[in-house]
């Protein structure tokens, strides 16, 4: 048994001597202090014939709160997606655990051509419409911030973070989260408001209880 | 006068060493750079009035190093066989509304065309287009901009052609002057080089004066309207000079607007992969200052350009591939028409997420004028030539690439010519 085994193995056997209605009780919510909102991009259209109108939305601010520990990983792989409609990602920020397939479903009656050059998941999935099976996908396996972008529409652009952890959400575009079924314990609970800011405080989790907990 | 100087062995190095080595240099530490150029976008992305007005500034340096033969080939304009050429483009694109999009491009460069000289930092782009339904079925633009005509013009930007410079027929220098009329074929012969030149020496002196069927992406003056119907898209524009028209025409105080050009392209897109276009184009071909020399009775739109294109693209995953046919006539009174078919087929591929290539083939082919004999002359020479172009992306916005033609002509002397060129592009 490799020593990575050993200790997923340890924390399994952890969780199991903690009675299981309490690992699902503990919580933690809050809110986070948000940067500033991006403006809306804007679509180069100079030599291409644009059907669609051309009103792009927002990028609202969000962060991503996660609680940093050693958690099993799933067994089985998840899932997750990231469409591609009216020349936009929705969402523009997703987060994944490690392990995570991610679709990428083009919704638009156009090609779109996702690529990442970042050092967590370089790839290409090329050109490819509506009506491509199976969806086009891409597991990401390390942790750490993924950039997407479109090779066609330049102004597109989204972000996974990958983190090592199956506690995560997204805050609301006011910065509330709330975290749920999570096990008790000291933990680094962190939230991700961008590529250069990762907030994070100590806390402890306990059965039965909210933690309130806010950012900064 | 133009004259192959002596090839020094490390010249090519020299000549292509900057975009080589910022590739080098950049490579390693390109990855973390993204970052940061995606927040100088944000930076440079601004709106108001709850973002019903947007505007971004973007752009892209360009550093491109040629190593040349001698006749330098195309609109590359050179005496020797080493060119640096940097380029620095800004683009602005405003959007108000859903209705109402503008859009400049700037560039400080040596010219427009390499080794030409022209004017340090122009306009090259500016316009404004009004949308009035959302679904694209009908835009009006006005300004000056690239032609409409072929599919080679929207992919021209050193960031989306895979190669360093344009196919064959938006490049390729003909016997046709835009500056003196014609009188005979004769003369035509010489200004194509096919002939030598009376008392003057070299064949490639006043390369300059002559044209190409397009000039490039044909940033000509005018109007446009241009719309998407079901899978037909349609373009039609008046310009104010032909597409074979250099650079120092094209603003719209450069001519009288007397003698405009019409374009227009229709393309039939049965789905994403396959797109079908057919283009036509006819205009005065010479300049207003060439009136004196017109033949008597005769005026400036009696000397057309007149253009037929068919165009083809097709992309799948990571293949892309592309096709243009034009057949293009030059209108010469008392002279004959002057005929040339040229065309090109282009393929890219993307071998790695960061490494492509990309391969053409492009060949000329003019026909014959009566020589005042009763018999005919070829009034310019054949051309073929294959172009190879590898490319690296460092990143989301760093990208070198690299280009080798090789290039045969149907001459007496001189028949093959080559140049190997690289390009480093930074897009922000």
């Amino acid at each position: 048994m490799t020593p990575p085994s050993l200790r997923r193995a340890a924390a399994l056997l952890a969780m199991l001597a903690v009675p299981a209605a309490a690992l699902a009780q503990a919580a933690v919510e809050g809110r986070v202090e948000l940067p500033k909102g991006l403006h809306a991009p804007v679509m180069n259209k100079r030599y291409g014939i644009v059907a669609f109108g051309g009103v792009l939305s927002p990028f609202p601010p969000v962060a991503v709160v996660y609680l940093e520990g050693a958690f099993p990983r799933p067994a089985a792989p998840a899932t997750a997606q990231m469409v591609q409609k009216d020349l936009m990602f929705l969402p523009w920020l997703l987060p994944v655990q490690v392990g995570t397939r991610v679709e990428f479903p083009n919704l638009d009656d156009t090609y779109h051509n996702i690529f990442s050059y970042s050092p967590a998941k370089r790839f290409d999935l090329g050109r490819y419409r509506s009506d491509e099976r199976p969806i086009p996908s891409v597991l990401f396996d390390v942790p750490g911030l993924v950039t997407l972008h479109c090779d066609i529409h330049e102004h597109m652009r989204a972000l996974i973070l990958v983190v090592d952890t199956p506690h995560f959400v997204v805050s609301d575009p006011q910065g509330r989260y709330r975290l749920d079924g999570l096990p008790a314990g000291r933990y680094v609970l962190k939230a991700w408001l961008d590529s250069k800011t990762t907030l994070e405080r100590p806390v402890l989790t306990q059965s039965g209880s909210t933690l309130h907990a806010d950012f900064p | 006068m133009k004259a192959a100087a002596g090839i020094r062995p490390f010249a090519p190095l020299r000549a292509l060493g900057v975009p080589i080595l910022l590739m080098l240099a950049l490579g390693p530490s390109a990855l973390g750079q993204d970052d940061l150029f995606d927040k100088v976008d944000d930076q440079l992305t601004f709106g108001a009035w709850n973002d019903a007005l947007r505007v971004r500034l973007s752009g892209t340096l360009d550093l491109e190093g040629y190593y040349l033969g001698q006749p330098a080939p195309g609109l590359i304009f050179s005496e020797g066989n080493e060119i640096f050429n940097p380029r620095l483009t800004l683009f602005l694109d405003v959007q108000l509304g859903p209705r109402l999009y503008a859009f400049v491009e700037s560039r400080a460069d040596d010219g427009f065309d390499p080794g030409e000289a022209g004017p340090p930092v122009r306009l090259d782009e500016y316009a404004l287009r009004f949308t009035p339904w959302g679904d694209g079925r009908l835009n009006l633009q006005v300004g000056k901009f690239a032609t409409v005509v072929g599919n080679w013009a929207v992919r021209h930007g050193s960031w989306d052609n895979p190669f360093i410079t344009a196919p064959l027929p938006y490049e390729n220098l003909t016997g046709i002057w835009d500056t003196i009329a014609a009188h005979s074929a004769d003369e035509v012969l010489v200004w194509a080089g096919v002939e030598p030149r009376p008392n003057r020496g070299g064949e490639f002196l006043d390369e300059y004066r002559n044209v190409p069927v397009i000039w490039g992406p044909s940033y000509s003056s005018g109007a446009s309207v241009f719309g998407e119907i079901g899978k037909v898209d349609y373009a039609f524009e008046l310009k104010n000079t032909s597409l074979s028209s250099r650079p120092e025409t094209w603003a719209p105080t450069e001519t009288q607007w007397q003698h405009p050009t019409f374009s227009g392209r229709v393309a039939y897109l049965p789905d994403e992969m396959w797109t079908f276009g057919f283009s036509a184009s006819a205009g005065p071909y010479l300049q207003p200052s060439a009136e004196p020399t017109l033949v008597a009775g005769r005026g400036l739109d009696q000397y057309l350009e007149v253009v037929l294109g068919q165009d083809m693209s097709f992309a799948w995953h990571h293949v892309q591939v592309w096709a243009e046919v034009y057949e293009a006539r030059f209108e010469i009174p008392e002279v004959g028409n002057a005929d040339t078919q040229a065309y090109y087929v282009e393929a890219k591929y993307k071998f790695t997420p960061q490494f492509f290539g990309a391969l053409r083939w492009n060949q000329q082919l003019f026909s014959t004028l009566p020589d005042g004999a009763e018999g005919a002359v070829r009034w310019s020479r054949n051309v073929e030539r294959l172009d190879i172009g590898p490319g690296y992306r460092l990143t989301a916005h760093l990208q070198v690439k690299l280009q080798y033609s090789l290039e045969h002509q149907d001459a007496d002397s001189q028949n093959w010519g080559y140049m190997l060129a690289a390009q480093f592009t930074a897009r922000f």
